[in-house]
This record gives C-alpha cells, structure tokens and sequence, in this order.
C-alpha cells in the first residue's frame, strides 16, 4: 500500500472526507452506528448482572436498583467454567505459539529464502487458497481420523486443527512483514558471516515485532472464539467456552443470565487484549487485507 | 567456501519450510483426499464397525435432487450478496466519518472492534436473546412506535433479515477498520489538489476517494464474501437453520448431514463441491484483483 503521509495538511483532508455528505450525515451516522454497536454490549453487561426476576419482567429493565453476581457464581461452581477457561486459555496460547513460531519460519523461507521464482509463487498461491478454506470441508475426515486416533476430547486435537486453519492467514501476514525488511540490513548480516538461522532470529524477527504481536493477536482471537472444531471434536473434557455458551440453547428455552455471564467472561479477556495493542492490530489486519 | 555457505542456506530454508508444510500436508492436504475418497461410500457415522460400501457417483447424483440442498444454496448465495452489499456501503460511509487522528475517532474504532473480536458464538445468543418476541428489548423498543410483535426468528421471512442483520452488526466494524486505515494511507496531495481546483465533497468522494480506495474495496469484498459463505456460528446458535428450511446455509447443512444424520459418505461429496466452488470463487477474485493493481498502481 502506498503510504504517504503528508502532516502539514492532513487535518483538512480528513475533514474533507469525513465530511463528505455533510455534517448531518456525518454525526447522524456516527451516533446511530456507535448506539448500534453499543446497546447489545451493554444489553450483554446489563443481562450478566441482572436478577433472574429482571430478567422474565416486561417491560424490559434498562436500569436495574439491584444488581447480583449470581450468575458468574452458578457458572463457575455448578458448571467448572474454569476448567472451561482454562482448556481454552490452554489452546489459544498453544496454537499461538506454534502457529507463530513455524508460520514466521515458513513465511521467512519463503520470502527470503534462496527458492526458485515459481517455487515461492506456488508456495504463495497454495498459502492464499488454503487461507480461504472452508472449514466445515474437513470436518468430517478430521473427525473421523481423531476419532481412530482416539484423539476426541483432547486439548492436542483443537490444538493441532487451530494451527492448522491459522497457520496461511500468519504466513501471509508475515510474508508482508517480512518483504518490508530491506536487503541491505540482511546483507551486512551476511557480511558479518551470519548464516540463515541466525539472521532470522537475531536481526529479523526483533524489527518485525509489530507484524509478530498482531499475527499473534489474530490467532489468538480467532482460537479462542473457533466453535466449528470445539463442538465437533469435544465431548466434556475438552469443551471451551464458546460451546459452553452455545450449550445454554436447551429445549426449554435459553439460560440467559448464565449464558450472559459466560459470554461475558469470554468476551473480557480479548477485548482487554486487543486494547493494549490497539495500533499493531489494526496495522496488521490491513496488511493482511492488503497483502491477502 | 561460497557454494558450501549458499548449500547450507538452502538447506535452513527447506528446515524452515517443513514443519509448516508437513503440518499442513496433514491437517488440511489429507483430510480433503480422504474426503474425496469418502465421497464415493456409503458410510453411516452412528453404526459402530460399519464398513463403507462403494456406490460410485451416488452421493454426488443425490446433489440434483436433494432440494434442502437446493434451499440452502439458494440461500447462501442470496445471504452472501445482500450481506456483503450492506456491510461494504455502511462499513466504508462509516470508515469515512471516523477519519481522522482526534481522539474521538479513536475511541470510536476502539468500541467498533468489539464486535469483530468477539465470539460469534455469543454474538447468536445474545442477539436471540434480545429478539425474543414476547420478552426481547427489540420489540419493546418498536413497540414505543406502534409496531406489533414481530416473530424475529419464528417468521421464515424475518429469520431470513435477522441472521443478515446480526451478520452486518459482527462484521461491518471490520469493513469499518480496514477501510479506515485504507483512507488514512490515501494520497494526500490528490484532494488537496482539488480542493484547490475548488471540488465539492461530492465530487472528490466520487472521483477520487473512491477510484482510489477501489483496490482495498476489491480485497475487502473477496475477504468478505468468501467468508460469507463459511457462515456457521451465528446460524448454528441463533436459528440452527430454521424455522423449516428458512436460514438454513450450506455450511451449517453439511453439519447436519454429517454429525446430525451421520451420511458421512454425502456430506463428503458435498464438501468436495464446496470447496471446489470457493476455490473457483477465490480465483476469480484473485484474477479481478490483480487487474485491479496494474490499474491503480
């Protein structure tokens, strides 16, 4: 992408598009949007602390006078949501940090690497299609080939499937990263007789920390939130949280303040994660928009 | 000295390359295969020992005359268009509004990614509980305008707009995001340069703006589109396909034929044609963005 950014008069440009039909428009939409975006949230906060009898009263409670933790108390006693917690802390962190480390190594190979023109197109082409996979395709096979591997209800099985579906989106990401390195700094390193594996690790990676913490956000995100794999290749043991919350949709109807209570607890974590790297985050899922 | 330094190099790199490409060998390479391989059995997931019976092209033939398979593709593509549509107009008008480095723009990109970062998952139930007819807040709030109970997820019409509409609250603050850092790397010299030539607004949106965030436009509507059509979790957990066959979508269909009804020998034929068709549907967009990028740049 091309950035060009120019400080003396950016404010009016800005303005200009942000005003582009007007002020009315402009805060119009802005408003309504962030009123869209916020009233379930808060509807979410709202239902985790509401008392159950608020909860089945009509007219709705905008404002309850009482509020109660009940519901994260009957979720982590009665249902172990910690053990919830835990297995999907366990697997996101895992997957992160596999999908990282050997995602960052392939996208190094790759872009840098001494390959043949049409061996890095091809490798760049498998990684694209395969980032588009659908992942119900594999869902039977996968579970099938878990299942005689008595793999089923194990935290290796979501563990090696999460890799699996985040390793091109990484790659991809890292390859844009990577390209933006300039020769010269590999080339001194080459100079200095430093081989391929030390280059990677001690000149490479330390400058390529943003694109590093936002492939790692990503993956991060996208695992503790995956619920296809969790419901299919979990029973009990290795359940995560969101099939917990998918499992208060009973026949009698849903569970809400629990349900809220859960969502809520699952929620928190990434938010509060993505906050602290607000900026790294945003840069790398426009690169990868960009580059993929 | 040289050549045995380079061999050494090309050697890390392959050591580099494998674990990614024996992982993915594995875990994606080979579970299509044996999909492939699957779709020409009778396999039934729920008779213990049961050994498959070859039956030819079947499962594919039963394709043309499954029509839930018909409703759900039709479905899909309908769910897909008018979906990405939407996000892409709103996401990219509001992108356009929080340009700028203040500090309220800021926060407001903040509280847009909630939705894109949180699980779909809780995204279905919360929104479900919130539609609920007899004791949603969303009646309540239309009710204050004199509009009747609305059957948010009983009705086969309104399940249809509900899912689209919880779609565009989880993913139009991503169109948002990607179309704002887009606008901020936008050339700065075009518009000034028209405003010196004294353009309105409307003119340097649809002659400039527009022409030039056109590439990040074409990348957000292949990422979205493609995404589109993986569409389980908000499905699975808001409607689970129904009422009848009203929401229902080809992923969460193949769910159903495989874990639900345990034909596993069909729901890996039609696994096999979904990810030809988005294979065919990800070329195609590689293809128009490449011609996209000899364009502009």
């Amino acid at each position: 992408m091309v950035k060009r950014r120019k400080s003396q008069d950016k404010a009016s440009t800005d303005y200009v598009i942000s005003n582009f039909a007007g002020p009315y428009v402009k805060w119009g939409l802005l408003i309504s949007s962030l009123v869209g975006v916020l009233f379930p949230l808060y509807w979410l906060l709202l239902s985790a602390f509401k008392l159950d009898r608020d909860h089945r009263s009509y007219p709705p409670v905008f404002f309850p006078s009482e509020f109660t933790l009940d519901h994260f108390i009957e979720v982590f006693t009665k249902n172990q949501l910690m053990e919830n917690l835990i297995n999907s802390a366990t697997i996101a962190v895992v997957t992160t940090v596999i999908t990282l480390l050997i995602g960052s190594m392939a996208a190094y190979a790759v872009q840098r690497g001494p390959l043949g023109r049409k061996t890095k197109d091809f490798f760049g082409l498998w990684f694209m299609v395969q980032k588009m996979y659908p992942a119900i395709a594999t869902a039977i096979p996968v579970y099938l080939v878990m299942r005689s591997l008595r793999l089923i209800d194990t935290l290796a099985a979501m563990i090696i499937m999460n890799t699996s579906f985040n390793l091109p989106l990484v790659i991809w990401l890292m390859m844009g990263f990577f390209e933006q390195v300039p020769y010269e700094l590999e080339e001194s390193a080459m100079l200095d007789g430093s081989g391929f594996i030390h280059r990677f690790f001690n000149v490479i990676l330390p400058i390529t920390k943003p694109g590093l913490v936002a492939s790692a956000i990503l993956t991060f995100t996208a695992t503790w939130n995956e619920f296809l794999f969790a419901v299919i290749l979990s029973i009990n043991k290795a359940k995560t949280l969101p099939v917990v919350i998918a499992g208060f949709i009973t026949d009698r109807g849903l569970a809400w303040g629990p349900m809220a209570a859960t969502s809520l607890v699952t929620l928190i974590p990434v938010v509060v994660l993505t906050l602290l790297v607000q900026k790294d985050f945003v840069k790398g899922m426009a690169m990868g928009a960009v580059k993929g | 000295m040289r050549l045995k330094k380079r061999r050494s190099d090309k050697f890390a790199c392959w050591a580099f390359l494998m674990p990614t490409l024996i992982f993915l060998a594995i875990t994606a390479l080979f579970p299509l295969l044996y999909s492939g391989y699957l779709s020409f059995f009778r396999l039934k997931l729920n008779l213990p020992n049961q050994q498959p019976v070859f039956v030819g092209l079947d499962n594919y033939i039963k394709m043309f005359t499954d029509t839930m398979l018909h409703t759900s593709t039709i479905n899909t593509l309908l769910f897909a268009f008018i979906s990405v549509a939407l996000e892409v107009v709103l996401g990219l008008m509001v992108a356009m509004v929080i340009c700028s480095d203040s500090m309220w723009s800021r926060v407001a990109t903040s509280i847009f990614m909630i939705p894109m970062i949180m699980a779909p998952v809780a995204i279905g139930t919360l929104w479900r509980m919130m539609m609920d007819a007899s004791t949603g807040v969303l009646n309540y709030f239309l009710s204050f305008f004199g509009v009747d109970t609305i059957q948010w997820l009983a009705d086969p019409t309104m399940a249809k707009i509900s899912v689209l509409l919880v779609n565009v609250w989880q993913l139009t603050p991503w169109v948002t995001v990607i179309c704002a850092a887009g606008l901020k790397a936008l050339p700065q010299d075009c518009i000034q340069a028209a405003l010196v030539d004294g353009a309105t607004p409307r003119q340097i949106f649809w002659r400039i703006v527009l022409p030039l965030i056109k590439p990040v436009l074409v990348i957000v509507v292949m990422m979205r589109f493609t995404d589109a059509f993986k569409v389980f979790d908000t499905i699975y957990t808001m409607t689970n396909g129904g009422p009848g066959t009203a929401t229902e979508m080809l992923p969460n269909f193949i769910y159903k034929q495989g874990l639900k009804y345990y034909d596993a020998g069909y729901a890996a034929a039609l696994a096999i044609v979904f990810v030809l068709v988005m294979a065919f549907i990800t070329l195609f967009f590689l293809r128009l963005r490449k011609k996209e990028e000899e364009n502009v740049w």
